[in-house]
């Protein structure tokens, strides 16, 4: 099987967050950048799935600039990736996440996928695009939100389970396919000192990158805000339950806006 | 320009889930009007659903009939959707958050070369476009991003946006002709739903409203209280450590430094002294209530509106207030 598993670099979940000077985006300056953390549970579903059918290999593509993205790559391989393709995106403004995705799409037309993995969203942005929209560019199927991701070599298909709003869905697909991964049958391993090493000569092919034209959608940042400091919580005076019922429900939708 | 909107609808039940109608409802404020909004179905269901949409003044619907809908993956759905949004002169597509509208918009997005965001808490058009604002890095932050090019797709995160009002209207139903699928999106199959899903699902971690319950609850059998009003506010139950060691209810639903992170847009905590271990797991939620008798509780030192008072009285009051406003 040839399993392509999708990686994006992503600030450290300690980072403390901070808006860049011109208050437009993220700062990036001075974080720390990880593999994001479904991204590590696709990696390690490829490489389960690689253990169990012989004869499979695991390719690690990323979209995103130097040098966190060569750095996740050879995180990737130090896992136990034997490829990696890095398509050299830009650093500001950070691309959207579906400029990203035809980016990779452009990427993988011409390397052999049976399967495409990848974590359901990023643990930054949160947008869970990237699967979908390349399921469409590369017109195969895609699930989002899977779990329990298997391969049932009798008859050839994938099964998977899925949450839904309606209860838990099981299902079976032939490749190629894409799948937004939610969890693998195991946390993800930690790579070996040797294989950290190795991973740092490791070839990694690159791909140029050429901006979209202008009909072609994208998303540019304009703001990024951090809550304010809390400052105690304003007490509700009421005299009956059903008041402080009223006045919460009131606060909640009409300024704090939290529920219609 | 105002833009001219396609509103993906999705049934439950034979009706328009909250989801769908608040994607409804806000595809009005976006277009304007109503004659600016285009109603879209998928299904065996379809047709006979139609006056869904005529409730809220939209006559204009699209709808793509078959069972090969019915179970399908999203993905079968997306070329009938991007055909229905074209032969309408859509330049917008809205869809409820909820796991087909999420795993819809980037395929939709792809198709139809637009722009996308998922997991909008507001939206606005603006000269041509359209400005949205989304939580971001687990609702530690939030953001503003333009939608640039001619067209945009938008999943709003559930419970962000109010229903329509109602303004009924005589639909117009017109087929969108169906176009023909790869064999890959044919031959996935669903075998079997199970009516609950166990801990798969969009779960403690990923709710938007977080309702938890601690040790002021005094017993297991009055942790009802919580659930019926996690259920009237769409929520998701958490609890503290205190209520998951003496096994009132199981760990996963621990909130915590052991347990799990939440940042949702809504945090209630009832009964909850605000531990530290337990701060740190829900410190990042946008907004935080707490409920709780005494006056001098930590968590009112974290929360933006408190209600000091006996919970046993100030909650069901709030769960009928909820389910008042809501219409349940």
């Amino acid at each position: 099987m040839e399993i392509v598993v999708c990686v994006k670099p992503v600030p450290e979940s300690e980072t403390r967050l901070r808006a860049a000077s011109d208050g437009m985006s993220f700062d990036p300056e001075g974080v720390k950048f990880v593999l994001a953390g479904y991204d590590e549970s696709a990696v390690e579903q490829a490489l389960l799935l690689k253990e169990a059918v012989p004869g499979s290999k695991v390719h690690a593509v990323a979209f995103g600039p130097p040098p966190r993205t060569e750095e996740v790559l050879r995180a990737a391989i130090a896992l136990g990736c034997d490829l990696a393709t890095w398509v050299e995106g830009p650093a500001e403004p950070s691309p959207d996440p579906m400029t990203a995705a035809r980016a990779l799409a452009r990427a993988l037309g011409p390397v052999p996928h049976d399967l495409v993995l990848c974590g359901k969203q990023a643990g930054d942005d949160e947008s869970g695009l990237v699967a979908a929209a390349l399921g469409e560019l590369l017109d195969i199927v895609d699930f989002g939100f899977v779990v329990d991701l298997r391969w049932d070599a009798a008859r050839s298909c994938l099964t998977f389970r899925r949450g839904t709003e309606a209860g838990e869905e099981h299902w079976e697909a032939p490749l190629p396919a894409v799948i937004g991964l939610q969890q693998a049958w195991n946390d993800p391993r930690t790579a070996k000192l040797p294989a950290i090493l190795k991973s740092r000569r490791a070839p990694i092919a690159k791909v140029p990158w050429t901006p979209f034209p202008p009909d072609v959608g994208r998303s540019v940042p304009e703001k990024f805000e951090l809550p304010a400091p809390r400052t105690g919580a304003r007490l509700i005076e009421y005299k009956t339950p059903l008041e402080a019922a009223e006045k919460l429900v009131r606060i909640l939708r009409e300024e704090a806006k939290v529920f219609p | 320009m105002t833009p001219r909107v396609l509103v993906v609808g999705e049934l439950a039940g034979g009706h328009l889930s909250g989801a769908s109608l608040e994607a409804l409802g806000s595809a009005l404020s976006l277009a304007g009007a109503a004659s600016g909004v285009v109603g879209f179905l998928a299904g065996s269901g379809a047709r006979a659903a139609s006056a869904e949409f005529g409730r809220y003044g939209v006559s204009d619907l699209r709808c793509a009939e078959g069972t090969d809908y019915d179970s399908g993956p999203a993905a079968r759905v997306a070329p009938a959707v991007v055909r229905a949004a074209t032969d309408a002169g859509a330049d917008t597509i809205l869809v409820g958050g909820t796991t087909f509208g999420r795993d819809l918009i980037g395929r939709l997005a792809a198709r139809w070369n637009a722009a996308a965001a998922a997991g909008v808490t507001e939206l606005r058009a603006e000269g041509g476009g359209v400005r949205v604002r989304r939580p971001v890095f687990g609702g530690r932050a939030t953001e503003t991003r333009r939608l640039e090019g001619p067209r945009r797709v938008l999943a709003l995160r559930p419970h962000a946006f109010p229903l329509p009002p109602e303004a009924p209207v005589e639909v117009r139903v017109s087929p969108v002709a169906v176009e023909e699928t790869t064999a890959a999106l044919r031959s996935a199959k669903r075998t079997a739903v199970s009516a609950v899903s166990s801990g798969s699902g969009p779960g403690l971690t990923d709710a938007t409203i977080v309702v938890s319950g601690g040790r002021g609850l005094r017993s297991p059998e009055n942790f009802r209280l919580i659930e019926e009003l996690a259920q009237s506010l769409g929520a998701a139950v958490g609890a503290s450590r205190a209520v998951t060691d003496a096994g009132w209810r199981p760990t996963s639903l621990q909130v915590g430094q052991t347990g799990k992170a939440v940042s949702p847009q809504l945090y209630v905590a009832v009964g909850i002294s605000g531990a530290i271990q337990h701060l740190v797991g829900m410190v990042s939620s946008r907004v935080i209530v707490a409920i709780n008798s005494d006056p001098s509780a930590p968590i009112f030192k974290v929360a933006d509106y408190g209600i000091v008072g006996d919970l046993f009285e100030v909650v069901p009051a709030l769960t009928a207030e909820v389910r008042r406003v809501r219409g349940l």
